[in-house]
């Protein structure tokens, strides 16, 4: 019997000795082994729901930046040069941590204030 | 008929994608790994307990970092994560016990052999039973006697079933490295089990 061979039949009795012993698993171990593997699951759960939450925020930052690109650039009638720098210079403050925080948080009130009739009947009285 | 049929392929569509996001998919690996795992941990650290910490440990870091990687990546990245834990553990062992030698004790002291304490599995066939477990018990003496990394790939390659590849992964190696381990374990637990294995 070539020494191959004999490797194979003793890799298949120790694999098969191997394999009883996980069978003869007493209930209390897979007990625990089944707790333990519903601890992770519990682990990936509150990941996805935390991962949700904190994607929104990248999304409503992303979004807040663009309003405010777009209210303080191309809103800004054309001026002298002060005048620029000022809206660049608010930008950048706009654009701090805090700002965006402030604006992910409030941009839905804001979006419904806009709506409201009243404030635009308002806006269009003036001047 | 076509819009049945669409509809119907959503919902599958659907109900595959609500499965994924459950976790229906790797619950069912960790379900299918737990048992052999434990026993892989068991047979290098001896110690029921620590053994079931480790396994847990490496479920949730797995399900942590790795959860959202194809689930042909899983068994590897599982297993190099248990394998981490197991050295780990030894290292623990080693300072602890120099520290005890220092200051005048000796690790065997708080240590026991679970296995070799734990009451015989009962099944329906005793003599059987106990032979398989004879047959491990002699099987995880004589891997206790072999150098880690030899061990590591044996239990990886012949227990858990991984290929070389998949282990060498595991194992931080190349799969020459995976390879040379595997024999050397392999001919040297041959020799210690030649008496045994001539008894059966």
């Amino acid at each position: 019997m070539s020494d191959e061979k004999h490797d194979s039949d003793f890799e298949r009795r120790t694999k098969r000795a191997f394999d009883d012993s996980v069978t003869a698993l007493d209930a209390a171990t897979r007990s625990r082994l089944t707790q333990a593997r519903y601890r992770a699951l519990a682990e990936r759960k509150a990941i996805r729901a935390g991962g949700w939450r904190w994607a929104l925020v990248p999304a409503g930052t992303l979004a807040a930046t663009a309003l405010v690109v777009w209210l303080t650039v191309w809103q800004t009638p054309p001026a002298h040069d002060a005048v620029q720098s000022a809206a660049l210079g608010d930008l950048e403050i706009l654009l701090g941590d805090e700002d965006l925080e402030m604006l992910d948080e409030e941009l839905e009130f804001y979006g419904w204030l806009e709506e409201q009739p009243e404030f635009a009947g308002a806006d269009d009285s003036v001047g | 008929m076509e819009l049945a049929l669409s509809i119907a392929r959503r919902e599958a569509s659907l109900d595959r994608e609500e499965a994924l996001d459950s976790g229906a998919e790797i619950e069912a690996f960790l379900r299918e790994v737990e048992a052999r795992a434990y026993r892989i941990a068991l047979v290098h650290i001896r110690d029921r307990g620590e053994a079931l910490d480790i396994v847990q440990d490496a479920m949730i870091r797995l399900v942590r970092r790795y959860a959202d990687r194809p689930s042909a990546e899983w068994p590897p990245l599982f297993y190099r994560i248990l394998q981490n834990r197991i050295r780990d553990v030894q290292r623990r062992r080693i300072v602890r016990s120099r520290v005890l030698s220092f200051f005048g004790g000796t690790a065997s002291e708080e240590e026991h052999d679970p296995i070799a304490e734990a009451p015989a599995p009962i099944g329906e066939n005793p003599l059987e039973r106990a032979k398989a477990a004879d047959a491990m018990q002699a099987l995880e003496q004589a891997l206790l006697e072999l150098p880690a990394r030899q061990r590591e790939a044996f239990t990886l390659r012949n227990f858990e079933g991984l290929d070389v590849a998949q282990t060498a992964i595991a194992m931080s190696c190349t799969e020459g490295s995976v390879k040379t381990h595997y024999s050397r374990a392999i001919h040297r637990l041959r020799e210690m089990l030649a008496d045994y294995a001539e008894e059966q």
